[in-house]
């Protein structure tokens, strides 16, 4: 029996065997196939269900937003003791010059636990100047030098008039599978995520900054999804998932979560970074306040972020390129008037949701240090659950 | 750069300020008399008449300050209300003829109104006394154009600062970019407590029991500057004001309201999807700040320097500060 009709299975008489029991087969199952099971992952989509009322971009990702591009770099290392789990992420926010050509961003820590490097030079000028960089807790410093060096090649006056970079680094806690305090991420990993970035379909799941990342006590990592706004601009979320427990997980409003009780949790999830970016005409404040609205999405997935969970946002808009040095005094620009960002807010929180969402459908079960496994949230019975849910309500599912 | 026209706040085409000085000696509930120094001044940043909004930061070091409209102007980073300076006392009956002033002039959605309390009890009786909504309005109504009166007058009139008299002053500076003229206009109230800063042994002594003071400093420009800009000025301004605290003060409040009248926007839900915004380049920041801080500064001096004493509570009648008196202070900064 394949692992993917066992679990059906298993959904099927849920309530009616005893859950130890089944915990033991499925544990057996799992060393069967090996510590990365290799069972096809689906998007939350693909499973049928729907988050929210607005169309998703063409490739329902932070790309959708032109220009933005996402590589990875994921480090598998070793069995047991001392298995590393870990990588990096990073997210070109244009498809020029970063450095030279800033945009507007705004920033919002929904909860502080959290590090996310390069923030006061985004809140105190309001601008964007680097690429974004998402990893584990202790590879920050690394990371951060490897930007520098990247920006330093790739500018030849920076370091010189005055002219510093403040790169964005952001991470969550990975130890739970990986050997996190040996650090093993090299500038060179971090030179081919860039070199890995890409405009078109995101990898997902357990890949690059999200390799060794849990949530809702399932296997997490990088989730994205994007909305579309009047039929014209983009909103595109993209998340490296550490955060949340099983049991408050939600999906499309539903607890689904508290339905599912194997394969057993072994961790709770620790941080969450979130990355919005829209092609819409957005300045520094209301950027912010695009922040906070994603703080919201995670709140609709049921996360409650407690103390020990950094939950950073940030939010960039590409639709104005700020040139560091420029010939004009004066910028003409336009801004998309507040009594008109409700849209905007509204794809936010979808978008960040089913970014997160599928951060969990798409991540494979990683079996890691210690031989710690995290699970992948079974398909199978997220599908039956919804339908479950579907069925019940006044015929508004969306489930096909 | 020089100082604009009348060196005032007012320099900047559209804004008005009005005074209200209340000078009471009312009987006290405790038998004696209640002595009320105090009033209120507001600076608005366009007519109140046009359906507009304006772009703003606000900034405040140090918590022991009343900024209302605190959420809109952080959140939004807008300004629609005149910006009002009053004793702590009165902030609820200043925000109130806001609106009512708001709802006078047809404009339901003056708000939020942003009113900035300050502590004069050292030389008013100000728990006693609640002024009055129709001289609010009246004042409002007689809000000027033209050089702003100085000096202990509107909410200067009970002030006190370094242990000499407080007050209201205003400066301005022009500025030149790409061959455009812009107008920096600064409106100070200083209520510093006595310390040991830059006024190091120069303070007088006095106040001592009254430890919480504020600098007040409301800013204006024609500048195209977007809020995220103007936090940076109002930073610098801050940041260059705060050698005037005293030392190991952790009362006083230093607050910077900053708004630039380029780019009006509409209060209505209707109109244009996307509106055009222009921004000055940030690498004129420098500059702007520079003109800001210097105006500031010069409001600062004078709201000192054109004060005349006042006799207040408990016999309590901080001198004049002299120019001598205020060079000593101020050292370079403070020569224009």
């Amino acid at each position: 029996m394949n692992r993917r009709r066992f679990l059906q299975g298993t959904v099927c008489g849920l309530s009616l065997l005893p859950a130890g029991a089944l915990l033991e087969e499925i544990l057996q199952a799992a060393q069967e196939t090996g510590p990365t099971l290799s069972t096809p992952r689906k998007r939350l989509r693909e499973l049928g269900a729907v988050v929210g009322t607005l169309d998703p971009g063409r490739w329902n990702a932070l790309t959708d937003v032109p220009g933005v591009r996402v590589g990875h770099t994921t480090i598998v290392k070793g069995e047991g003791r001392g298995a590393v789990r870990t990588g990096v992420s990073v997210i070109l926010p244009h498809d020029g010059n970063i450095w030279e050509e800033n945009l507007y961003a705004g920033y919002f820590d929904l909860n502080g636990w959290g590090e996310m490097t390069g923030i006061q030079a985004v809140t105190g000028t309001g601008l964007l100047s680097t690429p974004v960089f998402l990893t584990g807790t202790y590879n920050v410093g690394i990371v951060y030098s490897a930007a520098l060096e990247y920006l330093k090649k790739t500018n030849r006056s920076l370091g010189s008039e005055g002219r510093i970079a403040y790169p964005v680094v952001a991470e969550c806690f990975d130890d739970f599978l990986s050997d996190t305090r040996s650090r093993q991420v090299s500038d060179l990993d971090v030179f081919r995520a860039i070199d890995d970035a890409s405009t078109g379909p995101v990898v997902e799941g357990a890949v690059g900054g999200g390799t060794g990342m849990t949530a809702f006590g399932f296997k997490g990592g990088i989730g994205t999804s994007s909305r579309v706004v009047d039929k014209h601009y983009k909103v595109g979320v993209l998340v490296m998932a550490n955060t949340g427990s099983r049991s408050q997980l939600r999906i499309d409003g539903f607890p689904v979560g508290r339905e599912i009780r194997v394969p057993p949790q072994r961790q709770r999830g620790k941080s969450i970074i979130l990355l919005a970016a829209t092609d819409a005409p957005l300045l520094p404040y209301q950027l912010r306040k695009l922040a906070k609205r994603v703080g919201l999405g995670l709140g609709q997935v049921g996360a409650i972020s407690g103390t020990g969970s950094g939950d950073i946002v940030l939010a960039f808009s590409t639709a104005r390129r700020i040139p560091r040095k420029s010939s004009s005094a004066f910028h003409k620009l336009q801004a998309v008037s507040d009594f008109y960002l409700t849209p905007f807010y509204q794809a936010a929180v979808e978008a960040t949701q089913e970014a997160i969402l599928n951060a969990l459908t798409m991540a494979q079960t990683t079996v890691g240090r210690d031989g710690n496994t995290a699970y992948g949230i079974p398909l199978d019975q997220v599908q039956k659950i919804l339908q479950k849910y579907y069925g019940l309500g006044r015929g508004q599912g969306v489930l096909r | 750069m020089t100082a604009s026209p009348n060196n005032s706040i007012t320099d900047l085409p559209g804004v008005r300020v009005s005074h209200l000085t209340c000078h009471r000696d009312l009987p006290s509930p405790s038998g004696g008399k209640a002595l009320i120094r105090t009033g209120l001044t507001a600076v608005f940043p366009y007519p109140p008449g046009k359906k507009i909004r304006l772009f703003a930061a606000a900034m405040a070091l140090g918590g022991r300050g009343e900024l209302t409209g605190y959420e809109v102007l952080d959140d939004f980073c807008y300004l629609n209300s005149p910006a009002v300076i009053t004793n702590s006392f009165n902030v609820g009956r200043a925000y109130n003829a806001v609106l009512t002033y708001g709802f006078s002039v047809g404009r339901d959605e003056l708000w939020p109104p942003v009113v900035i309390g300050v502590d004069d009890s050292y030389l008013s009786d100000s728990r006693e006394f609640l002024m009055d909504e129709s001289e609010i309005l009246e004042a409002f109504r007689e809000a000027t154009e033209g050089q702003a009166e100085e000096g202990s007058v509107g909410v200067g009139y009970g002030l006190s600062a370094f242990g000499w008299k407080g007050g209201v002053g205003n400066s301005s500076r022009v500025l030149d970019i790409s061959g455009l003229r812009f107008t920096c206009g600064v409106l100070a109230a200083t209520n510093l407590a006595p310390g040991i800063s830059i006024a190091e042994t120069e303070s007088k002594a006095g106040r001592e029991d009254h430890p919480h003071g504020s600098l007040t400093i409301i800013g204006g420009t024609d500048l195209p500057v977007v809020p995220h800009q103007m936090q940076q000025v109002a930073s610098s301004i801050l940041l260059s004001l705060g050698a005037l605290r005293s030392r190991g003060n952790h009362c006083d409040v230093l607050t910077c309201l900053l708004f630039s009248t380029a780019n009006p926007m509409s209060m209505e839900n209707e109109g244009p999807q996307v509106f055009n915004v222009e921004a000055v380049d940030d690498s004129f920041l420098s500059p702007i700040s520079a003109e800001f801080e210097k105006a500031a500064w010069e409001a600062v001096a004078r709201s000192l320097l054109k004060a005349r004493p006042v006799r207040g509570k408990e016999g309590r009648e901080p001198a004049a500060m002299a120019a001598d008196d205020w060079e000593r202070i101020s050292g370079k900064r403070g020569r224009f």
